[in-house]
């Protein structure tokens, strides 16, 4: 029985189950296409300069209005503020997933191919895979970081839906999202090395408005992306209580938890 | 040196804690306040998720005590200006720092000075 529901969640959803089955292979068309597209390439990083701020993605107080949430969220939000005012996973090294990851003191950058946008960033050794192959997205996703992307190009605005996020991410700093939160990305080129990233967030459940905010990013051609691996020296933890603490021991090695 | 100069004027605004909060909380650290302590370089760790500056500074013992500063990442600096030598063991420097709230021998690396004059920042504008 279990089986016959399996094959026909197949049937119905062939995608889900896409990472299994093979991929057309791209031909020479399709890579020719690519160079019609927006020039993405290169490495990137968010410019304090043009406004934009570092929006939903951004560390502390970024947004000029932040996120209208629904009263079961606004008091999870005040809750958490309250229980654990210095918790940030991140001091542990966890990677600070949708979207906070997207605002990141440091660069990133795109891979066009076929099919497929890839975001390579330089946080925490990240990686976003957005599929741009006309793939939905999957009905029950597996929750992670990143969530699931797809993505398609209105002209010359790269498209992204994302859903499906762990619950160790965060809607906006300090706010849980529920199950159903949804991000939509617009990436626009706005000049020669210049890209907007307009974020918009749906959740009915924990906004009762959509929550939109802008990030500004500057190419710079002559960077490469570097290491980043956070657990090389991490000196910073957070213990279950919510303290945030620093090991200052061992200089020059690995920092010794005492406990 | 000209780096430098221009990371004095930029960096002021932007203040450590925004860029380097990405990372973790800024709990530990007492932001509101800065302290300045001198000493003799005795180790820089160039690592990620952030730089440590390790400096002797003499105690009323005769003897001395390690002081570590976190700072910017290597990533962060490496594209303002720094290398990963430009402190090295032996420099004498003086720190500006937000100490520890817990008044251990430590802190968050605003700035330093060499006796020479020059200071080096944490923060500015990247530079292509």
């Amino acid at each position: 029985m279990r089986f016959l529901v399996l094959l026909a969640f197949a049937v119905i959803h062939p995608v889900a189950i896409a990472q299994k089955a093979a991929t057309k292979a791209p031909t020479a068309a399709d890579w020719a296409a690519l160079g019609k597209l927006p020039d993405f390439t290169g490495v990137w990083e968010i410019s304090r300069g043009g406004g934009g701020g570092r929006g939903a993605a951004g560390a502390r107080g970024a947004a000029p209005a932040g996120p209208a949430l629904t009263p079961e969220y606004a008091a999870r939000r005040d809750a958490l503020r309250a229980n654990a005012p210095e918790d940030k996973e991140t001091a542990n090294c966890l990677p600070a997933g949708m979207p906070a990851i997207m605002g990141q003191p440091y660069p990133m950058e795109f891979l066009l191919t076929p099919g497929k946008v890839t975001i390579v960033i330089e946080a925490y050794t990240q990686v976003r895979h957005i599929y741009t192959d006309g793939r939905p997205l999957p009905e029950d996703p597996d929750l992670k970081f990143h969530g699931t992307s797809i993505g398609h190009w209105e002209g010359d605005t790269l498209v992204v839906e994302t859903i499906g996020f762990s619950p160790l991410t965060q809607l906006a700093p300090g706010v849980p999202h529920s199950g159903n939160m949804r991000i939509v990305e617009r990436f626009r080129l706005t000049g020669p090395d210049t890209m907007s990233i307009e974020t918009t967030i749906t959740d009915p459940k924990a906004l009762t408005a959509p929550y939109t905010t802008n990030i500004n990013l500057a190419r710079h051609r002559n960077w490469t992306i570097a290491e980043y691996i956070c657990e090389e020296n991490n000196r910073n933890f957070v213990d279950e209580k919510g303290k945030a603490g620093v090991i200052l021991n061992n200089p020059g090695a690995l920092p010794q938890k005492k406990d | 040196m000209k780096i430098f100069s221009a990371l004095i004027v930029a960096g002021i605004i932007a203040a450590g804690a925004s860029a380097a909060s990405a990372h973790h909380s800024a709990a530990p650290f007492d932001l509101g306040t800065q302290k300045t302590i001198s000493g003799t370089v005795k180790q820089v760790d160039w690592t990620n998720p952030h730089t440590w500056v390790w400096i002797d500074v003499p105690n009323d013992k005769n003897g001395v005590d390690t002081w570590g500063f976190e700072g910017m990442s290597p990533n962060y600096l490496g594209r303002r200006g720094w290398t990963k030598s430009t402190l090295k063991p032996g420099d004498k420097i003086s720190i500006v720092y937000r100490p520890l709230r817990d008044g251990s021998h430590g802190g968050m690396f605003v700035s330093a000075q060499r006796p020479s004059g020059e200071v080096l920042r944490m923060t500015g504008e990247p530079v292509d």
